[in-house]
C-alpha cells in the first residue's frame, strides 16, 4: 500500500470491483506470492547487517516485516534508539521503503507495536509489554481471523480487555493459539527466530604473481580455480548452471566470461572448454593489455546435483547421451550465442505461422501431438507470398494455375479447400478467412496455396498466397 | 577374509590383480562403444535401392550429400532427408543458417507440423542457427565429434574437397550418419568433370533429389509423397535411379508403381482438378 494508494481511499482486502471504483487508473497484477517471498528474504538478508539474527515473517505474521534479534549488538550502532533510526533511514535511502519499527522484549509485543503504535520509530521499556499492549487493538495478537471474529463478537475490542480476565474460560473455548500468542506477546512462553541463512556462496579468487596473457595460461587457471570450487559443489550436492570468470587486468579494467549451462555440472573439462570457446569468440575484443594479475571464478547460479554413480554403467545409456548432448549444447551455445539452439514447440493455434514457436533450447522435450490428417507444408514460408495471375474455374474453386517468383505453375491436382478463420480474439479488424489448398503442378512440385476471404462475403476479388512447400 | 586369503595365494598380489582388472574394463570400456558404433547401414528396404549401396544401406559412420535437383525441389530433399532420419534415433541436430541467410532463404523455414506430418517428432530436433558457413561446418563438426545426437544434418552452399575430408573423417571416427544438404546446381554437371560442382568430395554418397507427382488414392487425394532419387555416387556401390514414394507411418519407402494411380485418368495426358469434399 504505497502513498498514492492510501491518498485514494485503498485499503488491503478491498474487493476488485470497490478498488475499482474509487481509483480508476488502478493497474491490476495477479499477486506473486513467490517473488514476495524471495524479496522478504533478501531484504532480511542485507539487514543481517544489525545482527546475525534476521527471520523474515511468514504467512502468520503477515510476511510483510522481519524481525531482528538485536540483543547484544545494540550497542554497536549507539543504542537502539539509534540503530531504528539508522536502519528506517537506509530502508528509505536504499530501497524507498518507509517503515514502522519497533524494539520490545518479545516478538510478539514488537510486532504488534510496530504495526499498531502510532509512532513510526518506538522503542518499549523492559518489562512493559501488558502496559503497552493493553489499548492496542485484539488484532494486534496474529490471531486468526475466525478467532478474532469471535472475541470481537463477545466484546472483546482491545487488547486489554483480555488479559485481565482469567485464564481457563479462554483456553476451553478457543484454540490454544488464543492463549499461546498472548503468552508469545507477554514473554511467558518462548518464541523462537528462524534466521535467515545467506545462500552459500561459491568464489574462487587467485593473484598471481605474474601477469598472465596467454588463453592457455587464462585457462589453465581456470581450470585451478574451477578444480577448487568442485569440492565444495560435490559437499553440497550441487552443480554449476551459471559461471562467471572475471579476469582482472593490471591497469584495473576487468573482463568477464559468463557462462551458461544446460545441466548442472562439476566437470572441470568442460567448463575449461566453454571458457576457451568463449577465449575464442572473444579473442577480438578481450584485450588482455598489461595482462591479467588475478582470476576469479563464481558459480552464479547453483543448482541441486545429486550425486551419480559413474562406475560401471553403460557407456551408451541414455542418461550419458543426455549428458553429451547437453555438453554439446552448452559448447555451441558458448560459440554461436545463447539464442542459437533452437527446438520446436507447437502452439495451439490454426493459423500455420502462428502454430508453432522456436524457443532457445532448454533441455525440455516438447510433446508434440500426434499428426493430423491435414496436411501441413515441410517448408513454411514466414510471410505468405502473393500469388499472381491465378485463374480458377469458378471464385470459390481451386485454382488451375498461378504464378509464383515469376514462375507459372500449371495445377494438375488440388486437394482442399482447408478452411482457417481468423483469430477474431486478436484483433480489433475481422481478418479474411483463409481457404487452403494444396496444389501439385506436372512437375511434382507441391504448395499450399490460401485463397484469402470468402468470396462474397468478406471480398468480391480474393487474393492467393503461396505459404508452404511441401515435400 | 577367506576371500583375501584366496586372493592372495592364487593370484599375483591383490593389489596387481585389481590393476590388471580395471586396465581390462577400460579397454572393454573403449572397445564396447565402437562396437555399438560400428551400427548396421540404414537400409531403405528396397532391393533394388539396397543392392547398389555397399552393405546394403546407408552407411553411419559417413558423410552423404544430398543435392536437389533444381531450386524449387528443395522441400523434397528436406523431405528425403526426414523420412531417412524418421528411422533413427533421437535426438538430431539441424545445422543451417539462420533464416533469411543464403542459401537457405528462398523456400521457407522448416515447419514442425510438417515434419511431424513426415513422421518425424519435431519435439526431438535441436535446430542451430548459424550466422555463416564457417560456423556452420564448425558446429556440424563439434556435433559429430560429441557424439551426442544420433544424425548431424547440415545446410551448406558450397562445400570442397578438404571440409568434405574432415566431415567424412569426423562422422567416421563417431558412427554417425552426417547428411549435408547443398542448395541446387545452377547448370546441370558433365558427366566429364567427375560428376562433381566445384572439387570433388569425399561424401560416401550423393543424392539428386527431384520432385514426383504424389501418390493420390482414388479421392484424388495426396497420401504419400514421392521424390526422384537419382544415386549420383557411391563409393563401393552404383549410381541409380528411382522414383520412390514414402509412407510416413510405416517409415518405409516403396517403388513408385504409376499404374496404380486411380485418380489420374489413363487418357491422351489429359488432367483433371479434384477436389476434396
Amino acid at each position: 500500500m504505497n502513498a498514492a494508494a492510501e491518498a485514494a481511499g485503498l485499503a488491503t482486502g478491498d474487493l476488485l470491483a470497490d478498488a475499482r471504483a474509487k481509483a480508476e487508473f488502478l493497474q491490476v497484477r495477479d499477486a506473486d506470492p513467490t517473488a514476495d517471498d524471495a524479496a522478504l528474504r533478501r531484504l532480511a538478508l542485507w539487514a543481517t547487517r544489525y545482527t546475525p539474527t534476521a527471520s523474515p515473517w511468514d504467512e502468520d505474521n503477515g510476511a510483510d516485516g522481519f524481525f531482528l534479534d538485536i540483543t547484544g549488538s545494540a550497542h554497536l550502532f549507539g543504542g537502539e534508539e539509534k540503530l531504528l533510526a539508522d536502519l528506517a533511514a537506509r530502508l528509505r535511502k536504499n530501497f524507498g521503503l518507509p517503515a514502522q519499527l519497533a524494539v520490545a522484549d518479545t516478538p510478539g509485543a514488537a510486532w504488534a507495536l510496530s504495526r499498531f503504535h502510532k509512532t513510526p520509530l518506538f522503542v518499549l521499556p523492559c518489562g512493559q509489554e501488558a502496559a503497552a499492549l493493553a489499548p492496542l487493538p485484539i488484532a494486534a495478537l496474529r490471531l486468526a481471523p475466525d478467532t478474532r471474529a469471535t472475541l470481537r463478537r463477545l466484546g472483546f475490542k482491545t487488547v486489554g480487555s483480555l488479559l485481565d480476565k482469567p485464564r481457563a474460560p479462554f483456553a476451553a473455548r478457543f484454540p490454544t493459539e488464543l492463549l499461546r500468542r498472548v503468552d508469545q506477546a507477554l514473554g511467558r512462553i518462548d518464541e523462537p527466530l528462524v534466521p535467515v541463512v545467506a545462500p552459500p556462496v561459491y568464489h574462487a579468487l587467485r593473484y598471481l604473481i605474474e601477469p598472465i596473457f596467454t588463453h592457455d595460461a587464462i585457462i589453465a587457471h581456470a581450470n585451478r580455480l574451477m578444480a577448487t570450487l568442485v569440492h565444495v559443489l560435490t559437499r553440497d550436492d550441487v552443480g554449476a548452471r551459471g559461471l562467471r570468470l572475471c579476469l582482472y587486468n593490471v591497469d584495473g579494467a576487468v573482463e568477464t566470461i559468463d557462462i551458461g549451462l544446460t545441466l548442472p555440472t562439476r566437470n572441470v573439462s568442460h567448463v575449461a572448454r566453454l571458457i576457451e570457446l568463449k577465449l575464442e569468440a572473444l579473442a577480438a575484443t578481450c584485450d588482455a593489455g598489461f595482462g591479467f594479475e588475478a582470476i576469479g571464478l563464481a558459480v552464479i547460479c547453483a543448482e541441486p546435483m545429486p550425486a551419480r554413480q559413474t562406475e560401471l554403467t553403460s557407456v551408451t545409456d541414455d542418461g550419458d547421451r543426455t549428458e553429451r548432448c547437453a555438453s554439446l549444447i552448452d559448447a555451441l551455445r558458448q560459440r554461436l550465442g545463447p539464442a542459437s539452439v533452437r527446438r520446436f514447440e507447437p502452439v495451439t493455434s490454426h493459423l500455420p505461422e502462428r502454430a508453432e514457436v522456436l524457443p532457445p533450447f532448454d533441455g525440455e522435450v516438447p510433446a508434440w501431438p500426434e499428426p493430423e490428417q491435414k496436411p501441413r507444408p515441410l517448408l513454411l514460408l514466414p510471410h505468405a507470398e502473393p500469388a499472381e495471375d491465378v485463374t480458377a474455374l469458378v471464385p470459390d474453386g481451386p485454382p488451375r494455375r498461378f504464378s509464383w517468383r515469376g514462375v507459372t505453375y500449371d495445377v494438375t491436382g488440388a486437394q482442399g479447400p482447408e478452411r482457417i478463420g481468423a483469430e477474431w480474439w486478436r484483433y480489433r479488424e475481422p481478418k479474411p478467412t483463409r481457404d487452403y489448398y494444396l496444389v501439385e503442378d506436372s512437375t511434382g512440385h507441391r504448395f499450399w496455396l490460401f485463397r484469402e476471404g470468402l468470396y462474397g462475403r468478406e471480398t468480391a476479388a480474393a487474393r492467393w498466397f503461396v505459404h508452404g512447400l511441401f515435400a | 577374509m577367506a576371500e583375501n586369503g584366496l586372493c592372495a595365494t592364487t593370484g599375483p598380489t591383490p593389489h596387481i590383480a585389481a590393476q590388471n582388472r580395471a586396465a581390462v574394463i577400460a579397454e572393454l570400456r573403449r572397445l564396447m562403444p565402437r562396437m555399438g558404433e560400428q551400427r548396421k547401414p540404414l537400409p531403405f528396404g528396397l532391393a533394388v535401392i539396397d543392392s547398389h549401396l555397399p552393405d546394403g544401406g546407408l552407411a553411419c559412420g559417413a558423410l552423404h550429400e544430398i543435392v536437389p535437383a533444381a531450386e524449387g525441389c528443395i522441400a523434397a530433399a528436406f523431405g528425403f532427408i526426414a523420412a531417412i532420419l524418421g528411422r533413427l534415433a533421437y535426438p538430431l541436430l539441424f545445422v543451417m543458417p539462420a533464416y533469411g541467410l543464403r542459401p537457405y532463404r528462398p523456400h521457407g523455414r522448416l515447419h514442425g507440423h510438417g515434419l511431424n506430418a513426415l513422421g518425424l517428432d519435431p519435439g526431438r530436433l535441436i535446430l542451430v542457427e548459424t550466422a555463416h558457413r564457417k560456423e556452420t561446418l564448425w558446429a556440424m563438426e563439434e556435433a559429430v565429434r560429441s557424439a551426442a545426437p544420433a544424425a548431424v544434418v547440415g545446410v551448406i552452399d558450397t562445400l570442397d574437397l578438404k571440409l568434405s575430408q574432415r566431415l567424412h573423417l569426423a562422422a567416421t571416427e563417431a558412427g554417425l550418419p552426417v547428411f549435408l544438404l547443398r542448395p541446387a546446381p545452377p547448370s546441370p554437371p558433365s558427366p566429364a568433370s567427375g560428376g562433381g560442382w566445384g572439387g570433388g568430395s569425399a561424401a560416401a554418397t550423393r543424392w539428386r533429389i527431384g520432385t514426383a507427382t504424389a501418390r493420390r488414392d482414388r479421392f484424388g487425394l495426396v497420401t504419400q509423397p514421392r521424390w526422384h532419387l537419382q544415386l549420383e555416387r557411391c563409393r563401393n556401390g552404383r549410381p541409380g535411379e528411382w522414383v520412390v514414394e514414402y509412407d510416413h507411418v510405416a517409415h518405409r519407402f516403396s517403388l513408385a508403381a504409376a499404374l496404380a494411380d486411380f485418380s489420374r485418368p489413363r487418357g491422351a495426358g489429359e488432367t483433371s482438378i479434384r477436389q476434396a469434399s
